[in-house]
């Protein structure tokens, strides 16, 4: 039976729609990877050596326990948004005459083969091979390493748990954030105590039958909670959440496109994949902080152009992208109904103007890093809302692939939206502001790079009328292509 | 009202659909049957200029439909579920079809009463999204839906399917009473002979694509049917 569930599996995965798709996307998303696997791989091995490097005075295997349960909280915090729980496929194996607990354990033992359980792999396996070489004592790091992988599997079962039960997912809620409370305000720091078990976790190898017994421990009570409730109405259905009605009517204000407006309020927020996108695009804010720390950038202020518009432009470059294909589930209707196009394209400027507003508003921390930065911000802002908004609704017409709104994308599946036309696309949001910046910068002054940035936006802006006209153009003429598209998914 | 003209559709050579010539006129109840693959919802789509034609064109109250968006206004049609906003709740998704077609709030709820027969008091209230009723009851919203604002033409693929037979009946008194009382053109398509004999003044088989009868409804209607069918 096993054998046959593997086969399914395996069916599914080659015939799901995504590796139906053309060479150079699948060559792209081998690159990408590779290379997050190579990085993830360096980390493992140079870690060491940074340790070394930085903190002579500690044992690299120390700093590392001492830190390990900000990478366990990290990873459940990634997990619970990212990765997608393979319950849905069991309604088909109900009512066949297999053994419920086969299929529950294939059902549990299948998470463990997600992507996110082979990061640590690339990350500790060549740290320990580092540590082995060194001459550190076999026995506790292969232990060690045991123990990390038992965690990451804690970690997994623990994400299935969270999932399915709100009271688990709150009680975890209150106890991090008090322990991070605690923390941060001197009272308790918990992270000390976690630290040194970690160390004699390393120190007395047999502990490591802690990890194995949390693990063994979290699987049986998912286990049980998934045989408890093995019922299509239950733990293995889709979740059917109760509505929360929100009073949208004070956006009427915006005029004839609050109608959609209103619409891609609650689109943004009653499914997973849109919800998964914002946090995504907040992430975004944080850019800068890479390149405005970094001596090598803010010696080129070019580069800061560039992370300016990162900075402002998380949701505009990340929702943006897949304009059409958020209404995919529906388009027919959209096209039918007594709906202008240019209307619902306006309807998706103003979403995006709101977000890079509003990013706007949460950068103002980056007044830390002097008006100069906050300038640079500040100009990025006006060239998303009056050229990068238009550039991404220009690209939207070229992307048809249909999107899944309640269904989280998977970490390497999720191709929507990345495929070489996109790419092109994206290219000169991000260098045409570095160059509009850069040229009057090198010839007059900062000041005058700012400026050419900003009024460029502002270009944008009042020219929007005749680029909402020409983008529409486009979107019609592309009309039948994408609807044949996005039927595609829906039959 | 409704002009179609040498209109023909093909994927990869192959015709799915090809009318010489069918006329609607203002007011009619027009009832398409015709087995699978006979070529209705492509009609219906292009009606709809959701697919693009091969050759010729539809003409709806003088606009061309692929050529001009001015017909949007005054036709309505529910084809399938990808025509209902999963993520909104029923009543969400009326208002939001009403303040397309120019109704506020309360012009949609006052629309809305004369449906609580069919509704049954599963759709309106319940705090579900569309996405989580039942196959039958989001049928019953989506033609609902159709009927908001008063459209001068109303398009509803397979309206009896999927619904148990207390609604269906009920959809079939509602549609009768729409021909009657309003001016409305409403074309419908249906397996179901007997249903559509009820309720349309003209019947138009298709078969692989081609208009092979066309009806005015009588008495001797449902047994030419059933004989034509029964093969």
């Amino acid at each position: 039976m096993i054998k046959n569930f593997i086969n399914f599996e395996w069916k599914q995965f080659f015939r799901s729609s995504y590796f139906q798709k053309g060479v150079a996307i699948k060559i792209l998303l081998v690159f990408a990877v590779l290379y997050f696997g190579g990085a993830a791989l360096m980390l493992g091995v140079g870690l060491f050596f940074i340790l070394k490097e930085t903190l002579p005075n500690l044992d690299p295997i120390v700093v590392v326990n001492n830190f390990l349960i900000y990478w366990f909280i990290f990873d459940l915090v990634i997990r619970f948004f990212m990765q997608q729980l393979p319950v849905m496929n069991v309604k088909p194996l109900m009512i066949i005459p297999v053994k419920r607990n086969i299929v529950i354990n294939y059902l549990l033992g299948k998470t463990a083969l997600s992507f996110f359980n082979f990061i640590p792999l690339f990350i500790f396996l060549p740290f320990s091979i580092v540590l082995l070489m060194k001459g550190y004592p076999a026995l506790n790091v292969v232990c060690w390493f045991f123990a990390t992988l038992f965690l990451g599997f804690s970690n997994n079962f623990l994400n299935f748990l969270i999932n399915k039960s709100n009271v688990i997912f709150y009680v975890l809620i209150s106890v991090f954030t008090g322990l991070i409370g605690l923390e941060f305000f001197g009272i308790f720091k918990i992270s000390r105590p976690i630290g040194v078990a970690f160390n004699s976790l390393y120190n007395t190898p047999i502990l490591v039958i802690i990890p194995l017994l949390l693990m063994i421990g979290l699987y049986i009570i998912n286990f049980n909670y998934i045989k408890n409730g093995f019922y299509l109405d239950d733990t293995v259905s889709k979740k059917i959440k109760e509505v929360n009605a929100t009073d949208l009517s004070w956006m009427d204000r915006f005029g004839s496109v609050a109608i959609f407006l209103k619409n891609d309020v609650k689109l943004i927020w009653r499914n997973a994949r849109p919800k998964q996108v914002m946090m995504m695009s907040f992430l975004f804010l944080f850019y800068g902080l890479i390149f405005f720390t970094n001596k090598t950038y803010s010696n080129s202020p070019a580069w800061l152009a560039f992370a300016s518009i990162f900075v402002t432009g998380g949701f505009l470059l990340t929702f943006g992208q897949l304009v059409p294909s958020w209404d995919s589930e529906y388009y027919k209707l959209l096209m039918s109904q007594n709906i202008p196009y240019k209307k619902y394209l306006e309807s998706k400027w103003y979403l995006m103007v709101f977000g890079v507003t509003l990013s706007f508003i949460l950068s103002t921390p980056y007044l830390y890093f002097g008006w100069k930065i906050y300038g640079m911000i500040a100009a990025g802002a006006l060239f998303n809302i009056g050229i990068n908004s238009f550039t991404t609704l220009f690209g939207g017409a070229l992307n048809r692939v249909p999107i899944e709104l309640n269904v989280k994308a998977k970490a390497f599946s999720n191709t929507n939206g990345f495929n070489p036309t996109q790419m092109l696309i994206a290219l000169p949001k991000m260098v045409l502001p570095m160059l509009l910046f850069y040229v009057p910068y090198k010839f007059i002054n900062y000041e005058a790079g700012l400026l050419v940035l900003a009024l460029s936006g502002v270009l944008g802006i009042v020219f929007k009328n005749f680029f909402l006209n020409k983008i529409e153009k486009i979107y019609q003429n592309g009309k039948y292509k994408t609807i044949a598209a996005f039927n595609e998914k829906n039959n | 009202m409704i002009k179609t003209t040498e209109l023909s559709k093909k994927y990869g050579g192959i015709t799915v659909l090809n009318i010489e010539s069918i006329e609607i006129p203002k007011g009619q109840t027009f009832g398409l049957v015709g087995n699978n693959g006979a070529g209705k919802t492509t009609y219906f789509n292009l009606l709809l200029d959701l697919i693009k034609p091969t050759t010729g064109h539809v003409i709806n109250n003088e606009i061309q439909v692929n050529t001009s968006e001015d017909w949007k206004p005054f036709t309505a049609a529910f084809i399938d579920e990808t025509f209902l906003i999963g993520y909104l709740t029923a009543e969400e998704y009326f208002y939001f079809i009403g303040e397309l077609r120019g109704m506020n709030k309360a012009d949609v709820d006052a629309f809305l009463v004369q449906f609580s027969e069919i509704f049954n008091d599963e759709i309106i209230g319940k705090k579900k999204y569309l996405r989580d009723l039942s196959k039958g009851n989001q049928k019953k919203a989506g033609i609902v839906a159709a009927l908001i604002g008063n459209p001068e033409v109303i398009i509803l693929d397979e309206p009896f399917a999927n619904l148990d037979p207390t609604t269906q009946i009920r959809l079939k008194k509602l549609l009768s009473e729409l021909a009657k009382n309003s001016n409305a053109t409403v074309l419908i398509s249906s397996h179901d002979l007997g249903h559509i004999t009820e309720v349309c003044e003209r019947i138009v088989v298709l078969d692989k694509g081609n208009v092979v009868k066309d009806l005015k409804t009588s008495e001797e209607t449902l047994k030419e049917l059933e004989a034509y069918f029964s093969v």
